[in-house]
């Protein structure tokens, strides 16, 4: 018996293509319950996100012919043509195994270490086992998957810093103010980078939201979309004394906001830290404001570098994940290979082998 | 000397040696960290100066009890007082795992203050009668050794506010990095530590006035009175900028740093200039 795995990735794939092979929630249990009645699977998980859709199973038939009869199922059941070698990719022991494990740990996401595919294995496995489509192959494997997963995650900066534009700011914003909770955000200029990081401070405890935008309407939309209030464009500046954070993304040819505007404002702020993320592009800013004692200023330049730099220090990781999901795979397959030889195995030494 | 320094193997000012030793090996060790940029959790330094802090507690100790009174009765005893008292502090704070970098910013000045006071011209032999001896005289040099360790951790605090701003304005990614509190935060803890430093100040000036002097000497013109209401003054003009928020963050970080630095420099100095504390 050994552990196969089919299927098509971000990786592999266009969207276009993964959006035709996904599997609704809802028809998964027919899909395995169909797997084991062919035939085609001992035990069975299907993992369905928008980055990839693939199916781990246990069959006791030969790897190469597994494979063959899996993909010929991935194009039935969702009455489709094969995708060609290149997109749909197929793997078995003891790399099936390795991949399960990179997958757990966001090794194999587009967002590299990011960690909500591992409560997407997480619910696919439950769904199968639920079900009972697995058993003792399988059960091992994504366990021991799971474990990795966290090991990874403690023993590793695989998933350290923020790496998005948006949670980089928030987590400035956290190394500024003690807590998010009690602080006014402004939004001026309603584009979509600012609403982002308006949600993610909203998300992590921001008071309220300020939306001050050329077209008055569509500061309304947003402001009525982030819970918040619109105000006038030219009434800005007289919101600011209440604001702790300000995300400016206008098109204005020049800066909105310099050093002589920014003095008496910061004056009946009573010179509270105030934290200014300008996305604009001409910046909205006069970077000079950030020589301002008190005021904080983080361009789209700043954000992005540090959002790099992040994503270079995640990649400096991987070698260490790889070690460690290395060593987890092979004890698994060499475990499961001692098992099926009849060799007397010790619970504990699959368990936690050394 | 070799001999005597084995024989005293021991003695308050042997224990103390050995604390300021620690202070030493913790000063070097955060350098490493301010190098490495503060990323990770400073277990290490806390438990060098909670080690330090023990020998430290144990010559305080040993010389109070040696003397049945609070061990504030000569120039040494009075800084041994305060690196405890300071020492104090920063293991109650230190509980807090993103203020356990003050620590870093508070051993070099541990060290200093030690090797300062272990000079042996500071610590004379006590005759019949202590130089400072007597409730009042206790209260008075507790509350103002207790007053100069809040305002040397609010000091040290204040230096962790001016490095995280400086990172955050001019070095980004290493401010992202760092595991030092956030700058709301430092300034909290700063402004909390010099009002307690103030009132503490304020409390051991009042008890310094009531304390009987010797007769021909004219109170408001001593040098150690004159120094202490410079200082009571400087600190009572920064809390008040602070309050009024025309001195705030930047500003009121350096101001902590420099009022301090004006204690450790004149110190010594006016207590030798003094006729109240150097008789």
């Amino acid at each position: 018996m050994s552990i196969v795995v089919v299927g098509l990735s971000h990786r592999t794939s266009p969207v276009e293509l993964r959006e035709r092979f996904a599997f609704a929630e809802a028809k998964i249990p027919d899909a395995l319950q169909k797997l084991r009645s062919e035939g085609l699977a001992t035990e069975a998980v299907i993992l369905s996100t928008c980055n990839r859709v693939e199916l781990y199973i246990a069959t006791p038939n030969e790897p190469a012919k597994a494979t063959r009869e899996l993909k010929q199922f991935f194009a039935s059941v969702h009455a489709q043509a094969e995708p060609n070698g290149q997109e749909l990719y197929s793997l078995h022991e003891p790399h099936s195994v390795h991949h399960l494990f990179k997958v757990a740990c966001g090794l194999d996401s587009m967002v590299l270490g990011e960690t909500e595919i591992l409560g997407q294995l997480k619910s696919a496995y439950d769904l199968a086992l639920k079900s009972g489509h697995t058993g003792a192959r399988l059960n091992k494997a994504f366990q021991r998957a799971f474990n990795v997963a966290k090991q990874v995650r403690t023993e590793t900066n695989i998933q350290r810093g923020s790496i998005s534009v948006a949670s980089v700011a928030v987590e400035l914003a956290e190394k500024i103010f003690s807590t998010l909770e009690g602080h006014e955000v402004m939004v001026i200029g309603a584009g979509d980078t600012s609403e982002k990081t308006a949600r993610a401070l909203l998300s992590r405890g921001a008071k309220s939201i300020v939306v001050a935008n050329r077209s008055h309407d569509r500061a309304e939309v947003l402001a009525k979309d982030l819970g918040g209030r619109a105000v006038k464009f030219d009434d800005w500046s007289r919101e600011f004394e209440k604001v702790d954070i300000a995300i400016s993304s206008t098109a204005a040819p020049h800066h909105i906001l310099d050093r002589a505007k920014l003095e008496p404002l910061m004056k009946l702020r009573r010179n509270r830290p105030l934290l200014l993320i300008d996305i604009a592009v001409p910046r909205d800013i006069d970077p000079e404001v950030n020589h301002l004692d008190n005021v904080y200023l983080y361009n789209v330049d700043d954000l992005q570098s540090i959002a790099d730099d992040y994503l270079g220090q995640r990649k400096e990781e991987i070698a260490k994940c790889e070690a460690i999901i290395e060593e987890k795979a092979r004890a698994v397959v060499q475990c499961d290979v001692l098992r099926e030889e009849g060799s007397v195995v010790r619970g504990a030494w699959c368990v936690n082998p050394k | 000397m070799i001999v005597d320094w084995f024989t005293g193997i021991g003695s308050d000012r042997h224990l103390f040696l050995l604390a300021v030793f620690l202070y030493g090996v913790s000063m070097i060790y955060s350098v490493f960290l301010w190098r490495k940029g503060f990323r990770r959790d400073d277990r290490v330094n806390y438990l060098l100066l909670l080690g330090a802090f023990t020998l430290h507690s144990t010559a305080l100790f040993q010389r109070g009890f040696s003397l049945n009174r609070c061990p504030v009765n000569n120039l040494f005893e009075a800084m041994v007082f305060f690196t405890w008292a300071t020492t104090l502090a920063y293991l109650v704070i230190g509980l807090m795992p993103r203020l356990r970098f003050v620590g870093a910013f508070v051993s070099p000045v541990l060290f200093s203050v030690g090797v300062f006071a272990l000079m042996p011209s500071l610590d004379p032999p006590h005759g019949d009668k202590p130089v400072f001896s007597g409730g009042l005289q206790s209260l008075h040099a507790a509350t103002i050794m207790l007053a100069y360790g809040a305002f040397g951790l609010c000091a040290a605090a204040a230096a962790m506010f001016l490095t995280q701003q400086h990172n955050l304005k001019f070095d980004k990614l290493r401010a992202m990095l760092s595991l030092l509190p956030s700058i709301e935060r430092l300034d909290k803890v700063a402004s909390r530590l010099a009002l307690v430093g103030f009132v503490l100040l304020t409390i051991g000036l009042a008890a310094g006035g009531q304390i009987p002097h010797k007769e021909g000497v004219v109170y408001w013109k001593e040098t150690k009175v004159l120094w202490s209401a410079l200082l009571w003054l400087m600190y009572a003009v920064l809390l008040f900028g602070h309050w009024r928020a025309a001195f705030t963050g930047r500003r009121f970080a350096i101001g902590l740093i420099g009022i301090f630095v004006f204690i450790v420099l004149t110190f010594w100095g006016t207590n030798l200039l003094s006729t109240l504390h150097n008789p």
